[in-house]
C-alpha cells in the first residue's frame, strides 16, 4: 500500500516538475525547496511506522511552509505564515502525543489514551485543514504561487493523510475509542466545505474549500476503520492528488496567460484554452466521484462503509455534499470555461503544461474505466481474509441484524 | 447457460462500439469527417448484428450470464443478458447505426471536432449496452453516469455558444442529482442484501417503499417524467443527431430500462406502482399541452417526447403482462419515429438554418424526401393505423382497459387527439403554405444520400412494424416480458389486432371505431369544405372570413395555448430555481462566518480544540 503510495506521489512530484518548468513560479531557491519537501515526503513515507519517518514528514510539511515563504510576494508571505501557524504547533502536537503513546501505539488506557486522542486529532486537523482548523487553506491556495500549492495540497497533505491512515492501521484504538468525535468532525467538514466552497466567487478559493470536503471524506473512510472504507479512503487520497494537480494547475495556467484571478465572472476560457478547459472539467468530474472518473472507486467504497456506519441519515448526508459540489463545480466550469469567450490571451500558451494536465485526466479517467491495477493493490489481503464486498459474499446474521436495525 | 471467457457473445455489442470508439481517436490524424463518420456507422452496424446474435440465446425468459475479467478490486465485469437486455442493445445499436449514417452527412461540413463527436457517440450508444448488461448495480450505476456524461458533453458540443453550454449545464444537473436517488438506492440495497448482484434474490427481498421510490425518482430524471423533465427542451441546441439519439434510444429509454428491471429483481409494484401511474399521466398531459405552445420545431418534438414517455410509463406501471409488453413495444416504436422525427428536423435546419415554425414554410417542393419521411413519422407519433405508433397505443389502451384503468384510458385518448393537432401544425407549418420571406434567397436543398438513407430507413421500419407488429413482438418484445417473470400469453395479428381470447372483441369493436370515425370525419371534411365562389363554411360570430380562407390546425394550437394556461404554471424550473437562491444565500451567510473565522484564526483553532478535547474526555 505505501509502495502504491509513494509511487503515486513520485509520479505527482514527476507532473509538478513538468508543469513548472512549462509554468514558471519560481527561481533556484524555490527548486530546491520543492524538491527538499519532495524527497522529504518520499523518504518519510518510505520509512513510515518509525521516528524517522514522522521526523521527514514534518520536515516535509516545515520544507512547504519554507516554500510558500520563498516567493517573496506580500500574499504569499502571508499565506507562508498562517500555514506554519497550524503547521508548527501541529507537528508538537502529534510527536507529542507519539510521545504518550510511542509509535506503534498500544492503548495505554485511562487519561493517558484519551489525552493521546486529542493531541493527534488537533493535530491532524490542522495538518488537513479540517474545519473548524481550515484558516490556512484559501490563503495558500490564493496566496502561494500556484506550483507551490499544488505541491502542498497534492503532495504533502496527501502523505499527511497517508500517515493517518497507516496510523489507523498501527493503532486503532486512537480511532475507535473516538470514533464519534472522528467522524463528525470528518461530516462537518465535508458539509461546512462544500458549503464554504459554493460561496466562493474566487476559483482558486473555491478548489481550496472543496479541498477540505474532500478531506473530510477521506478522513470519514479512516474512520471508519473497515477494508473497504480504508481502501477508498487511500483510492480518494490518490484521486484527490491527481485531480487537485489538474484542477489547480489549469486554474494556475488560466491566471498566468490572461493576467488576472479567474472568479466567476470570468467568461469562456475553454475558447482560448481547450485543452485546459477540458483537463479541468474532467479532473473536477473525478474530483466530485463521478463514473467514469476514478474518483467513483474511492466514493463507492466509503459510501458502503458508511452507510453500514450510520444508515438512511449518513447516506442523506454525503449525497447532500455531492449535490452542493456538484452544484458548485458546474457553476464553474459553466461560468469560466464554457460559453462565449470574453478574455483575451496576454500570452502564447505553453504545450508542455497542458500537456502534462492532459496527461493526468487521461490517467484518471483510465483508472476509472478499469481501476482493478490500483484497488487489487490495495485490497490485497493475507491468504483466507476476505473483502466481503468486492467478492459479494454475504454479512453474518448479526452484521445483517445491525444494518436493518441502522436503516430502520 | 454460463460462460467465463472474455470473448462471451454477451460483451460483443459493448466491445466492439468501445473498441471503435478508442480506433476514432487513434486513426483521428488519418481520416476525414466522413471517414470518421463511416468508422462510427460499421462499428455501431456491427454491433448490432452482434446484438442480433444473441437473440436466440433469450428465448423463452433463458438468459445468458458471461463474467470479462477482474473489474474493480475483486468484482468481476459480469453480464446478465435476457430478453430485455438485448431489445435496448438491438435498439440502441439499430437507431445509433442509422442516426450515425445520417450524421456523416450533417458533420461533413463541421470545422472541428468531429473526432469528439463521433468517440462520444460510440461512447454513449457503448455506455446503453453496459447499462442493460450488467448484473451489477455498481456497474449500472457506472453505465447510467457514463450516458449521462456522454450527453452532457454532447449537448454542450458547441461549447463556445452559451445557449449550448446552458442546456447542457440543466442536463448535468437534473438528471446527475436526481441520479443519486438511484445511488442511495444501491446503497440500501446492499446494506440489506449484502450484495450488488440484482439477480440475487436476497435482493427482491430487500426492496422497500423507500429504495422503490428513490429507483423511480432516477428513472424519472432520464425518462424525462414531470416532474423532472424541465431538461430536455434545454437540451435541443445540441447538433441534431445528438438529440435524435438523445431522444429515441440512449438516454430517455435508460430510466424505461431501470424501471422495466425493477419487474426483475423483484415485486416492487404494490410499492410504487401507483405512484407511477399518476406520474405518467400527468407527464402524458403536461408534455403535450407544451408541445402545442411551442414554435421551435426541435423544442416541440422535445416536448412531446416527455409526452411520449408518459405513455411508456403508463405501460410499465399498468404491470400486467400486456402492459409490460405495450411499454416496450412502445419503447421501440417511440425509437423509430421520434428518431425520424429528430432527423427530419435536422434536415430542414441542415437546408435552412432554422427550426423556427414561423420562418418555414413550403419545404415540400424543395424536399420531397424529407416530407414523405415526415409524414409518416408524424402519422406513427399520432397513432394513425398501419404505423407502428397505432400499435404501441393500442397495445397500451388494451392493457389499460383490461386492468381496468379508464382514466389511463381517457387521458391517453385525450393527448393523441392533442399530439395529433400539434403534428398537424408543425407539418403544415414546414413544409405546406407559401414559403416564409426569411427563407427568401436562401438555396434550400434537400437532404444528402446518407443522410435520407439514415431516417428513410426508421421510417420505413415505423410502417413495417406497424403492418406487421408480430415480427417484432415476437422474437424481440416476448423473450423480453418472459425475461421480466411474466408468462407472454399475447398474440398480435398484422395490424396491431390482438388475437387472444377476449381481445377479440376489444379488437374488432375498436376497428369499428375505427372505420366509423373515418368515415364521419370525410362526410365533415366534405360538408365543411368551402366550394370557389362560396363564402367560408365556418362559424365565426356571424363575420365571413376572407374567401379560401379557414381555420387550420394553427390557429386550433393558439387557441389551445389559451384554453391551456393554467397548465403552463405547472412548470417546475421556477421551483428549482428558487432552491437554487436559497442555497447561494445560505452558502453565502457560511462564507461571511468562514471569513469572520479566518481572521480570527488563533480564537477559533483554541475554541475547535478545546469543544474537541472536552468532547473526547467526556467519553
Amino acid at each position: 500500500m505505501l509502495l502504491l503510495l509513494v509511487a503515486f506521489l513520485a509520479l505527482m512530484a514527476a507532473a509538478v516538475g513538468l508543469y513548472a518548468l512549462s509554468v514558471r513560479q519560481g527561481g533556484g531557491r524555490w527548486w530546491g525547496l520543492a524538491t527538499l519537501t519532495v524527497v522529504f515526503v518520499l523518504a518519510g513515507l518510505a520509512n513510515e511506522g518509525s521516528w524517522t519517518g514522522i521526523a521527514l514528514l514534518s520536515l516535509a510539511e516545515l520544507a512547504a511552509g519554507a516554500l510558500i515563504l520563498s516567493d517573496g510576494g506580500a500574499p504569499a508571505r502571508a499565506a507562508g505564515r498562517l500555514y506554519l501557524s497550524a503547521i508548527v504547533p501541529a507537528i508538537v502536537l502529534t510527536m507529542l502525543a507519539f510521545t504518550l503513546v510511542g509509535i506503534h501505539g498500544a492503548e495505554p488506557g485511562g487519561i493517558t489514551a484519551k489525552i493521546a486522542i486529542c493531541l493527534l486529532l488537533v493535530g491532524f486537523a490542522l495538518k488537513l485543514g479540517l474545519i473548524p482548523f481550515s484558516f490556512w487553506v484559501p490563503a495558500v491556495a490564493r496566496g502561494a504561487p500556484t506550483t507551490t500549492a499544488i505541491v502542498i495540497i497534492s503532495i504533502v497533505d496527501i502523505a499527511t493523510f497517508g500517515e493517518l491512515a497507516s496510523l489507523r492501521h498501527e493503532a486503532a484504538w486512537l480511532f475507535d475509542d473516538a470514533q464519534a468525535v472522528w467522524v463528525t468532525l470528518a461530516l462537518v467538514s465535508m458539509f461546512a466545505g462544500a458549503l464554504l466552497a459554493y460561496a466562493q466567487t474566487d476559483l482558486k478559493r473555491m478548489l481550496a474549500f472543496s479541498t477540505i470536503t474532500d478531506l473530510g471524506l477521506l478522513v470519514l473512510g479512516v474512520s471508519l476503520g473497515t477494508p473497504l472504507a480504508m481502501a477508498g479512503a487511500l483510492l480518494g487520497a490518490l484521486s484527490h492528488a491527481l485531480s487537485k494537480t489538474v484542477l489547480f494547475g489549469t486554474v494556475g495556467l488560466a491566471e498566468r496567460h490572461i493576467g488576472m484571478p479567474v472568479t466567476l465572472e470570468t467568461r469562456g476560457l475553454g475558447g482560448r484554452m481547450p485543452l485546459a478547459s477540458a483537463a479541468f472539467i474532467l479532473a473536477a468530474i473525478n474530483f466530485i466521484g463521478v463514473p467514469p472518473g476514478f474518483g467513483f472507486s474511492a466514493y463507492w467504497r466509503i459510501y458502503v462503509a458508511a452507510t453500514d456506519f450510520g444508515g438512511v441519515a449518513i447516506i442523506a448526508v454525503l449525497l447532500v455534499v455531492a449535490a452542493i459540489d456538484l452544484l458548485c463545480y458546474a457553476r464553474a466550469i459553466h461560468r469560466c470555461w464554457l460559453g462565449t469567450p470574453q478574455v483575451e490571451l496576454i500570452s502564447a500558451l505553453p504545450r508542455l503544461a497542458p500537456a502534462v494536465l492532459a496527461a493526468l485526466v487521461v490517467l484518471t479517467v483510465a483508472l476509472g474505466f478499469y481501476p482493478r491495477p490500483v484497488t487489487s493493490v490495495l485490497e490485497a489481503r493475507p491468504a483466507g481474509e476476505a473483502v466481503h464486498v468486492t467478492s459479494n459474499a454475504l454479512p453474518s446474521a448479526s452484521e445483517q441484524g445491525e444494518r436493518l436495525a441502522a436503516l430502520h | 447457460m454460463i460462460t467465463t471467457l472474455l470473448p462471451s457473445p454477451a460483451f460483443w455489442p459493448t466491445a466492439l462500439l468501445f473498441g471503435g470508439a478508442i480506433l476514432e481517436v487513434l486513426l483521428a490524424g488519418f481520416l476525414s469527417s466522413r471517414g470518421k463518420g463511416w468508422l462510427a456507422f460499421i462499428a455501431t452496424a456491427a454491433a448490432l448484428a452482434a446484438s442480433f446474435a444473441l437473440l436466440p440465446a433469450v428465448q423463452g425468459g433463458a438468459h445468458l450470464e458471461a463474467t470479462a475479467f477482474l473489474w474493480d478490486g475483486g468484482a468481476p465485469l459480469t453480464y446478465y443478458v435476457d430478453g430485455l437486455s438485448v431489445l435496448f442493445m438491438i435498439m440502441g445499436t439499430a437507431l445509433g447505426a442509422l442516426i450515425l449514417m445520417f450524421s456523416i452527412g450533417y458533420m461533413a461540413d463541421e470545422p472541428s471536432g468531429t473526432t469528439r463527436f463521433f468517440f462520444l457517440m460510440l461512447i454513449f450508444i457503448g455506455g446503453l449496452t453496459l447499462l442493460v448488461g450488467a448484473q451489477s448495480l455498481l456497474m449500472t450505476y457506472f453505465a447510467w453516469e457514463l450516458i449521462g456524461l456522454c450527453s452532457y458533453f454532447l449537448v454542450g458540443f458547441w461549447y463556445a455558444r452559451q445557449e449550448a453550454t446552458d442546456g447542457a449545464r440543466k442536463v448535468l444537473l437534473i438528471t446527475h442529482i436526481a441520479g443519486f436517488g438511484f445511488m442511495a438506492a444501491i446503497l440500501m440495497i446492499y446494506a440489506q442484501a449484502g450484495t450488488f448482484i440484482w439477480s440475487d434474490p436476497k435482493v427482491a427481498a430487500s426492496l422497500s417503499t423507500t429504495i422503490v421510490i428513490l429507483l423511480l425518482v432516477a428513472s424519472m430524471a432520464k425518462s424525462v417524467l414531470f416532474p423532472l423533465h424541465t431538461w430536455i427542451p434545454e437540451a435541443m441546441n445540441a447538433p441534431t443527431p445528438v438529440s435524435a439519439l438523445l431522444h429515441s434510444a440512449c438516454y430517455v429509454k435508460a430510466g424505461v430500462y431501470l424501471i422495466a428491471r425493477m419487474y426483475a429483481i423483484g415485486d416492487w409494484h404494490p410499492a410504487g406502482g401507483a405512484f407511477l401511474l399518476v406520474v405518467a399521466c400527468l407527464t402524458m398531459i403536461v408534455g403535450v399541452v407544451f408541445a402545442l405552445a411551442q414554435t421551435d420545431l426541435k423544442r416541440l418534438l422535445a416536448f412531446h417526447t416527455v409526452s411520449q414517455l408518459g405513455y411508456i410509463a403508463a405501460g410499465l406501471a399498468i404491470g400486467t403482462d400486456l402492459g409490460v409488453a405495450a411499454a416496450l413495444y412502445y419503447t421501440i416504436s417511440h425509437a423509430l419515429f421520434k428518431g425520424t422525427l429528430f432527423l427530419c428536423a435536422g434536415s430542414i435546419q441542415h437546408a435552412t438554418g432554422t427550426r423556427d415554425l414561423r420562418e418555414l414554410g413550403g419545404l415540400y417542393s424543395k424536399m420531397p424526401v424529407t416530407t414523405w419521411v415526415w409524414l409518416i413519422a408524424a402519422a406513427a407519433i399520432s397513432g394513425v393505423p398501419l404505423t407502428t405508433g397505432f400499435v404501441a397505443k393500442w397495445l397500451l389502451l388494451s392493457a389499460a382497459l383490461d386492468d381496468g384503468q379508464a382514466v389511463v384510458v381517457m387521458v391517453a385518448w385525450f393527448v393523441s387527439i392533442l399530439t395529433a393537432f400539434s403534428f398537424m401544425k408543425a407539418t403544415v407549418s414546414a413544409f405546406y403554405g407559401d414559403p416564409s420571406p426569411s427563407l427568401a434567397g436562401k438555396h434550400i436543398h434537400e437532404a444528402t444520400p446518407t443522410m435520407q438513407v439514415g431516417m428513410g430507413i426508421t421510417a420505413v421500419l415505423c410502417v413495417v412494424f406497424g403492418i406487421a407488429p408480430q415480427f417484432l413482438m415476437d422474437p424481440v418484445i416476448a423473450p423480453a416480458v418472459e425475461g421480466l417473470g411474466f408468462n407472454w400469453q399475447i398474440a398480435t395479428s398484422w395490424g396491431g389486432v390482438l388475437t387472444r381470447a377476449g381481445s377479440i372483441d376489444v379488437s374488432l369493436g375498436a376497428i369499428g371505431v375505427i372505420v366509423f370515425s373515418v368515415v364521419a370525419a370525410f362526410g365533415a371534411y366534405q360538408l365543411t369544405r368551402s366550394r370557389p365562389g362560396t363564402a367560408v363554411n365556418v362559424f365565426t360570430g356571424g363575420e365571413s372570413l376572407p374567401e379560401g380562407d379557414r381555420l387550420s390546425a394553427t390557429d386550433f394550437a393558439e387557441m389551445a395555448e389559451v384554453a391551456f394556461e393554467p397548465v403552463y404554471k405547472t412548470d417546475p424550473d421556477p421551483l428549482w430555481l428558487r432552491f437554487g437562491s436559497w442555497l447561494g444565500a445560505v452558502a453565502g451567510k457560511v462564507g461571511q462566518t468562514a471569513l469572520w473565522a479566518e481572521d480570527k484564526f488563533i480564537a477559533v483553532t483554541l475554541a475547535g480544540a478545546a469543544v474537541l478535547c472536552v468532547w473526547i474526555l467526556a467519553l
